[in-house]
């Protein structure tokens, strides 16, 4: 059967601070516990339980209070023997001594009160309003796409200042995205061509393709005629009329060019 | 030729010394500026550092300043300038010869150019002066400045 947790306490002779560190939780969570004051919290049972060496089940859930003694007890644990009864001192001045130990038991004022209602699930919260900073960027972005502000919040149906944060931050994200795929006079990329080498890559090909013969101009001053056999980033492979084969580094190449004959048959 | 390219050729030329042992053989140069140097299309480097680099690789100081204000991203803009303007551009190549005529297409490694005497394809690298030069950008055109 269950039993109350100070009588528990008090059986393995505890004092509440002791039980309060040995389950690592306050001190006056354990008083409230005591007192009746507050029901254990059953995240609480399993620690208190440990900590008196007892099972989950021996503990009552709800303290009632002890029998005419005092509810809260902060430090002085059971004592065995009562000490031999000792002139009392206040212990504030101007306070005329300890309080009664059964004078206003706080067990009293939480029975009054009952047991804490159930907790309630938490309804969602209202959405909150949207940031300052939000709405000074999605006035900056309506301004840069040249959009009409009032027919935008009409078209929302509400002013900006009152959008929620979740829909402002939307409404970022579609106005960010449209002002990317706008074309700006204002922005446009370096002078860059569509790709690295697709324009060599694309004449090397027709060349090789049409067999025709190209003349190089190298950097130390040869020329070599040739078709080209293969090309990559960085060389071209030629066959020259013997048959053979050579690979020039691009980097070794000033210009290359049709050879004549071929040129002037491409022209007519 | 851009000083990229010309550090670029002189490295080939003795051997294909890497970049890891010019910076080496240099430990005063910012470790990866030589790299930046090379690759870059805009203009990377300072009269120190070149000055170093003309002493690793045994050439005159001046042949590579000038160089700095010659940076294949001005080339980008003179031949985007020149075919979008339907204008003819003149290439001094290494060389020595010069290149004149209109632009037929051009890529980050050669350009085509129709000249009086047939289509010659001319690589970027060989390209040491060009004539004329495109207007300067005016400060943000290029937002992709570091891009290439």
């Amino acid at each position: 059967m269950a039993e109350n947790l100070w009588a528990l306490r008090e059986a393995k002779r505890l004092s509440v601070a002791t039980l309060a560190s040995r389950a690592g939780l306050p001190i006056g969570l354990i008083m409230e516990y005591e007192s009746g004051a507050r029901s254990i919290d059953p995240r609480h049972l399993s620690r208190l339980a440990k900590a008196l060496y007892v099972e989950e089940s021996e503990i009552r859930m709800r303290c009632e209070p002890r029998p005419g003694g005092a509810a809260l007890e902060r430090q002085a644990p059971p004592r065995p023997e009562p000490r031999p009864a000792m002139p009392q001192q206040p212990p504030y001045p101007g306070q005329a001594g300890p309080a009664p130990a059964s004078a206003a038991p706080p067990a009293a004022a939480s029975r009054q009160r009952g047991m804490r209602p159930p907790r309630q699930m938490s309804e969602p919260r209202p959405p909150a309003p949207a940031r300052p900073s939000q709405i000074a960027h999605l006035t900056d972005l309506i301004g840069r796409l040249g959009k009409d502000r009032a027919a935008l919040e009409a078209e929302l149906g509400k002013p900006l200042e009152e959008l929620d944060r979740l829909a402002a931050s939307s409404l970022l994200g579609k106005l960010q995205l449209e002002l990317r795929n706008a074309p700006s006079p204002e922005r446009h990329r370096a002078y860059l061509p569509e790709a690295v080498d697709q324009y060599e890559h694309n004449y090397l090909n027709s060349v090789k393709e049409s067999a025709a013969t190209l003349q190089f101009t190298l950097f130390n001053g040869e020329r070599l005629e040739g078709q080209v056999a293969g090309y990559g980033p960085y060389n071209i492979t030629v066959r020259q009329a013997d048959g053979g084969e050579v690979t020039l580094n691009k980097l070794a190449i000033v210009s290359y060019r049709r050879a004549r004959a071929e040129a002037e048959g491409a022209d007519q | 030729m851009s000083l990229g390219d010309k550090l670029r050729l002189l490295r080939a030329e003795r051997s294909g010394v890497t970049p890891a042992e010019i910076e080496a053989a240099l430990p005063e140069l910012p470790k990866g500026l030589y790299r930046y140097m090379e690759q870059r299309y805009r203009a990377v480097g300072d009269d120190n550092t070149i000055r170093m680099l003309a002493g690793f690789f045994g050439v005159p100081f001046e042949e590579l300043r000038w160089r700095l204000e010659w940076p294949r991203k001005s080339l980008n803009r003179a031949l985007f300038h020149a075919q979008s303007q339907r204008q003819p551009i003149t290439l001094e190549l290494s060389t020595g010869e010069k290149v004149t005529g209109a632009i037929k297409w051009w890529d980050l490694g050669a350009a085509e150019i129709e000249t009086e005497a047939g289509s010659v394809v001319v690589q970027r690298h060989a390209v040491e002066r060009w004539d004329p030069r495109a207007p300067e950008p005016e400060a943000g055109e290029e937002l992709d400045e570091d891009d290439e």
